[in-house]
């Protein structure tokens, strides 16, 4: 113990992070919706996960960043639809961490300066990854840019753009979109345990006067890391799904860090007007067309994989209506702690006793979680009144106005002396009441067992993070359009776009207006 | 006995849950106890020793310390009742009783029949404005068992689902064959809500009604404007009017 490790400069940071972090908390948690369940025990599960969080993420994070760093692995992640986005990165990786260590700090178990060294960690990682995963906005999250989640640089959003087809109410490509779309919500929920964590959605993107579009991802669909998927979803293709929607005369006002999104006035069915879809994964090197090489190709796609869907979500409805509450709870548990879990599939470092087990030291906690204390256990620490969280009369918290923190300061004392721990300690064993998870995981390289999908994670070299290009930012685009180096840059994103292969760096939006006209005349 | 930092806390004030105060007077007086054993070393009892000191059993024993006074939780997944009925309030209506089962809000609004023989039996919050009304016949489904019965047996035409969970998961394979739904949760943007939108079933949450029991036709006036994020936030009402019909 003692102070000489940590800095003054790294206290205040790592301070202006949680407090972040925590205000963003309190207005998530008041102005959306409650998550409530008759069949999960959401409150219980949810109050176990921040626990495993706890004791767990400085560990795996350092295990991460020992084989890639945290900025890296925002860069990799910008160009798929994978998990490392929202909420996972943009709020849970710090909510989920601080909403456990203040639990802990409520029942005396911890004080707010130990484990300090797994704290500044955590707080740095994140900001590191937040702030290369968003480089092109500048942000650290969707609150900071005004609630917003634009993340992709233009040539991505081009593609998107020049390849979506248009739709619009009482078509059948606008049907079967809005079919799948609602099937694998609901599918997502299931696979989450009523939590929205296999959805993100993303944007809004400016696509013209009249129109934006939103990037929605539906993810983990397949057999991959949960074990409940074993057997139901083998039939489910893809294991990440992409939805990129057109929509007319609506203005999404907010995209906050839960993926939740508010538009002007309400989007409904009939303002949806283009749609595309895609797949990707940690190894698929960016987005992969799914069923767009025509209209019709499209809608049969989708029908067929909603149908693929439907009959997962069935399928998994029974096993799960089977289940015991312990098996309830571990399933919706490691659903939240394993939130960010991907990092550890960039990095090619996955293994199943870390992500998918109740570390002991959170089980031991497990008899407390009925459903009354961990409701109100849960509403205490989203809101801030446990006793840890009074602070001076005088003093008002963001939003709500109440004496009150929602996340408990370092105490800058431990630079003059007073004692702190540095560390909670190493993982610890884990276990679960679910079955073994079966070694097959759906990717976009074909079905195959862990040790090969890390090693194919610590093989892939993705062609726009390459020396040549990784730091050519929008900034450097803005001068160098239509320069033999823009140009590689653009076409690698354009190898797979029906309008746009081989264009290169210059069109502007209006240009591809002018090729999806083309396209449909 | 050895003293912890929360025990010289100048600001805290006390949980509005008793649930909470007494779990958490009782964990900390088992830390003390247990700091003790070490000597009232924090630094060799915080993340080690305390992790063999503090143990399921000691918090199983305080779960124990509380039913014992008579008190019973709160449930919120059905499943806590089944496994544990001893330790939790009963669930009324979700067994052989559910053809008796209304429920009883009293912040529902009601009134007389109108010249159409439509009796107001509450309100709720309008999820997406439709062109027309919709109608059809109660069927409260509120259970694991009562979803499952019906995934094997078939939804039966025109139902309007009256359900308690705001959630998506428990009525996930039966949802799309819903007419309407009548969710007592919630809000528009809970899941159940968000999932009505997208398939495109009329759906009131956060209903609050009064004497529809199940075979009931009711009427949703999902004609009404959606409630929308800024009336939740600034409190504006904005309901929809749920109607029992003449039989």
């Amino acid at each position: 113990m003692g102070s000489s490790r940590i800095s003054y400069a790294q206290l205040l940071e790592t301070n202006n992070l949680v407090q972040a972090s925590a205000d963003e908390t309190y207005w998530l948690c008041v102005t959306r919706t409650v998550q409530e369940s008759k069949l999960f025990p959401v409150p219980a599960y949810m109050m176990l996960s921040y626990m495993m969080a706890y004791y767990r993420y400085p560990s795996l994070l350092r295990k991460i960043e020992s084989r890639m760093s945290a900025e890296e692995i925002g860069d990799r992640a910008r160009n798929a639809g994978i998990k490392i986005q929202n909420p996972s990165m943009g709020w849970a990786l710090p909510g989920f961490y601080l909403l456990g260590r203040e639990w802990l700090i409520s029942l005396g178990l911890i004080r707010p300066q130990d484990a300090l060294e797994d704290l500044v960690y955590v707080m740095d990682f994140w900001k590191r990854y937040q702030l290369s995963w968003q480089r092109n906005n500048g942000h650290i999250t969707n609150k900071e840019a005004g609630h917003r989640g634009q993340f992709l640089p233009e040539r991505r959003v081009q593609v998107f753009h020049a390849d979506m087809y248009d739709c619009s109410q009482g078509d059948e490509l606008h049907e079967a979109a809005q079919g799948f779309m609602a099937a694998a919500s609901q599918y997502g929920f299931l696979i989450s345990c009523e939590s929205r964590i296999s959805l993100h959605n993303s944007g809004p993107y400016k696509i013209a006067a009249d129109r934006e579009m939103i990037v929605r991802d539906f993810m983990d669909l397949s057999e991959s890391d949960f074990p409940w998927l074993d057997g139901v979803a083998s039939e489910v293709a893809y294991n990440n799904l992409t939805v990129t929607m057109g929509v007319k005369d609506c203005h999404f006002y907010l995209v906050d860090d839960w993926c939740s999104f508010e538009s002007k006035p309400e989007f409904t069915a009939d303002k949806l007007v283009g749609v595309g879809l895609y797949t990707s994964d940690t190894l698929s090197d960016g987005y992969i067309p799914v069923g767009m090489a025509s209209r019709e190709e499209l809608t049969s796609t989708f029908k067929s994989l909603t149908d693929k869907i439907k009959d997962a979500n069935n399928k998994l409805w029974r096993r799960i209506a089977g289940w015991s509450r312990d098996q309830m709870m571990d399933a919706g548990a490691i659903t939240y702690f394993s939130i960010v879990k991907d990092l550890a599939h960039v990095a090619g470092v996955y293994d199943v006793n870390d992500w998918m087990m109740v570390d002991e030291r959170a089980e031991r906690f497990r008899p407390l979680f009925n459903d009354e204390y961990s409701r109100d256990a849960l509403v205490g620490l989203c809101i801030g009144t446990h006793t840890s969280n009074w602070f001076s009369e005088y003093t008002m918290m963001q939003h709500g106005n109440g004496p009150q923190k929602l996340f408990s300061p370092i105490p800058y004392s431990v630079l003059q002396g007073d004692d702190y721990t540095p560390s909670c300690g190493p993982i610890y064993p884990g276990s679960s009441h679910l079955p073994a998870k079966v070694d097959r995981y759906n990717t976009t390289r074909g079905v195959i067992g862990l040790e090969e999908y890390n090693r194919l994670a610590r093989a892939v070299r993705p062609p726009a993070l390459e020396p040549a290009y990784r730091h050519l930012c929008e900034t450097w685009v803005k001068y160098h359009a239509g320069e033999p180096l823009a140009d590689e840059l653009y076409r690698i994103e354009q190898a797979n776009s029906r309008l746009l292969k081989g264009k290169g760096s210059s069109l502007k939006r209006a240009d591809i207006e002018k090729l999806r006209a083309k396209a449909k005349a | 006995m050895a003293r912890l930092l929360v025990d010289n806390d100048k600001y805290a004030q006390p949980n509005a849950s008793v649930v909470v105060d007494a779990y958490h007077a009782a964990i900390q007086e088992l830390i003390r106890r247990k700091l003790d054993t070490v000597g009232g070393d924090w630094a060799s009892f915080v993340f080690d020793k305390s992790y063999d000191l503090i143990t399921a059993k000691d918090f199983a024993a305080i779960e124990a310390k509380l039913i014992a006074t008579g008190h019973r939780f709160d449930y919120s997944a059905m499943i806590s009742v089944r496994e544990r009925p001893e330790v939790y309030k009963p669930a009324p209506g979700v067994g052989e009783d559910s053809k008796d089962f209304s429920f009883e809000h009293p912040e529902a609004v009601v009134a007389p029949a109108d010249e159409n023989g439509r009796e107001q039996r509450g309100v709720g919050d309008n999820v997406v404005k439709y062109a027309k009304n919709l109608i059809g016949v109660a069927l409260y489904i509120r259970s694991s068992d009562r979803v499952l019965d019906l995934l094997n047996s078939g939804v039966p035409a025109d139902t309007v689902a009256i359900i308690d969970d705001s959630g998506g998961t428990l009525t996930a394979p039966i949802l799309e064959q819903f007419k309407g739904v009548i969710c007592a949760g919630g809000t528009v943007r809970s899941h159940l809500g968000i999932l009505t939108r997208e398939y495109g079933i009329p759906c009131v949450m956060n209903a609050k009604v009064s004497g529809i029991k199940e075979g009931d036709r009711v009427e949703i006036e999902c004609t009404a404007t959606a409630r929308t994020a800024e009336a939740y936030q600034t409190g504006v009402e904005m309901t929809a009017k749920i109607w029992r019909l003449a039989k």
